[in-house]
């Protein structure tokens, strides 16, 4: 059983920043927007944020889900430097798929903590709505259609078995929502609410979130299509079946952007311009698509090394996020963080109280339904959106009781899983 | 410990009728689909050992649009399923003669016993599975 160590030192975020989730292709301002400009947009602006320029950065860490599909690169970490100022300065690329920003946290937080760097930059980007152009330059893309994307996913599963035994790669669209059905002894309606209840708070979110992609609520759209109640209109044709149990309001939104982090040493970071947020702590695990019940499995795990390093209960967490591009991720690492009660969490979600103005909120940001997914820039949008709401910096949309300690549960790439624990720093 | 071509030898036992897993000679665990080593006690002397075909399916979804491959439609009708093999490993997998008339019977019954069937595919053989009682 792994047992996580103690950081040689302690290491907190100084800045964030992070690009409109967008489809660049659909708008005349933003068409032949490039990955170099997301990414460079995206660094400069966590710079910004923290007081910084690139001439103060040591190092960073590029992360891209999918560099030879989505940008024609090998080496994606090499045609990024020259656009945020970083010419001739080491760097990484790191590809985790959907996990990837998750672990863009993790990977600046050891280089800082193991003394070799200072200030480092992490930062991710994808372009997951459209596909270059082969033999043009980098502003040229056409469209990358849903289905032209579902036949890639199987690139994050096993060649040996997992793809030829048929059910691994989707059997994780309803898996952890059939097991919590099962467990919870909810009816099949019942959890079809549930899903569609945590869709509906997603959407709230993010209409109050300036960089998310998709901003209109539900209810104007069930009014809009002449239902009176919403949830009438989520169990409608209009968000039809997918799976077994999910439905279209429950899928990733795929989509274009870009967001980056920087660090340092905690006993240096009271220098720069804003609040520090220490990172406490980050437990990671990975199970093969394979293995049943991966999600679950590798939530607990990884919520158990975090919890154990840092001996934080889970009544401290004030606020959480999950990686949702399958929306029962939301409830199920909730419960298992113990954020929520276990086997009472859907009730909340019911209830409206994970939403932004709730009194134990979810993704305020919108999560991968309604704020998008850029697959790997996803997990730093998350990070961005969270030290903004532990700064309180979120306007209309921050929480009601100013978080202190944050969880984000990461998940993705065939699948990784990680619980990275925030607390502002004192 | 020897370098060899486990996913070859297994795909070739299946093609004579053999489901192999591979056990673990410190600890006795099976490894199946078969790989190099241990991971439940991390051995590295490990066995070839054949499956008796004998499991259960422990739970399942049905498959929905997005995860009905056209490839798999002589298979339905059918279930996503997690299996757990009577030498102990468990891993997903599809279950055959599994759909919604008889959906609540067997979520009510879980976790039922089915059995190993070898089906063939484009160019290679695998390992399905079928209720065991229907």
């Amino acid at each position: 059983m792994v047992k996580l160590g103690s950081y040689s030192r302690s290491v907190s975020i100084i800045g964030v920043g992070c690009t409109p989730f967008m489809y660049t292709l659909d708008t005349p301002e933003t068409d032949g927007l490039t990955e170099g400009e997301l990414f460079g947009y995206a660094a400069l602006d966590a710079m910004q944020d923290a007081g910084v320029e690139a001439k103060d950065i040591d190092f960073y860490f590029h992360g891209q889900a999918s560099p030879k599909m989505g940008s024609d690169y090998l080496t994606p970490n090499m045609q990024v430097a020259d656009w945020f100022g970083m010419r001739g300065k080491g760097s990484i690329h790191h590809s985790e798929a959907c996990c990837t920003g998750y672990l863009a946290l993790d990977q600046a937080v050891n280089a800082v903590a193991s003394g070799k760097f200072d200030i480092v930059l992490s930062g991710c980007v994808e372009m997951a709505d459209s596909l270059p152009v082969p033999g043009m330059p980098a502003h040229f893309r056409k469209k990358f259609s849903m289905e032209e994307f579902l036949a890639t996913t199987v690139w994050i599963y096993d060649r040996a078995y997992t793809r030829p035994f048929l059910s691994g790669p989707v059997i994780v669209f309803d898996d952890a929502a059939a097991l919590y059905a099962k467990e919870n002894k909810l009816s099949e309606s019942q959890i079809d609410d549930v899903l569609n209840a945590m869709s509906i708070n997603n959407r709230r979110n993010a209409a109050k979130a300036p960089l998310a992609l998709c901003r209109k609520e539900y209810k104007d759209l069930a009014a809009e299509a002449g239902f009176g109640d919403v949830m009438d209109y989520m169990r409608s044709p209009h968000n039809p079946k997918m799976g077994e149990y999910l439905r279209v309001s429950g899928m990733e939104l795929k989509c274009d952007g870009a967001a980056a982090v920087i660090v340092c040493p905690t006993e240096m970071a009271s220098r720069f311009k804003q609040k520090p947020v220490k990172v406490l702590g980050i437990g990671n695990a990975a199970f093969e698509g394979s293995q049943v019940h991966l999600e679950t499995r590798g939530t607990q795990e990884a919520v158990r090394q975090v919890y154990e390093l840092t001996k934080v209960r889970p009544e401290e967490i004030d606020l959480f996020y999950a990686n949702d591009f399958i929306i029962t991720s939301h409830l199920i690492s909730a419960e298992i963080a113990g954020y929520l009660p276990k086997g009472e969490g859907w009730k909340y979600i019911m209830e409206g109280r994970t939403a932004y103005d709730g009194d134990k909120p979810i993704n305020t940001n919108g999560g991968r339904t309604s704020f998008g997914h850029a697959h790997a820039a996803s997990g730093l949008a998350d990070l961005y959106e969270a030290v903004k709401q532990m700064r309180g910096q979120c306007g209309e949309r921050q929480v009601k009781r100013l978080p202190r300690t944050t969880m984000l549960r990461g998940f993705g790439g065939g699948q990784n899983l990680s619980a990275t624990i925030l607390r502002t720093a004192d | 410990m020897k370098l060899e071509r486990i996913v070859k030898t297994f795909y070739d036992s299946l093609e004579e009728g053999k489901i192999m897993g591979r056990r673990c000679k410190r600890c006795g665990a099976v490894e199946f689909p078969p790989v190099l080593c241990c991971n439940s006690c991390s051995g590295t002397e490990m066995e070839w050992v054949e499956m008796s075909g004998k499991a259960k399916m422990t739970d399942f979804v049905l498959p929905g649009i997005l995860s009905a491959k056209p490839e798999n439609e002589d298979l339905m009708p059918y279930s996503l399923a997690c299996v757990e093999l009577e030498e102990g490993p468990r891993f997903n997998t599809i279950v055959c003669g599994v759909a919604r008339r008889n959906k609540a019977k067997l979520l009510n019954e879980l976790p039922v016993p089915v059995k190993a069937r070898i089906v063939q595919r484009n160019g290679y053989k695998i390992v399905i599975f079928d209720l065991a009682v229907e």
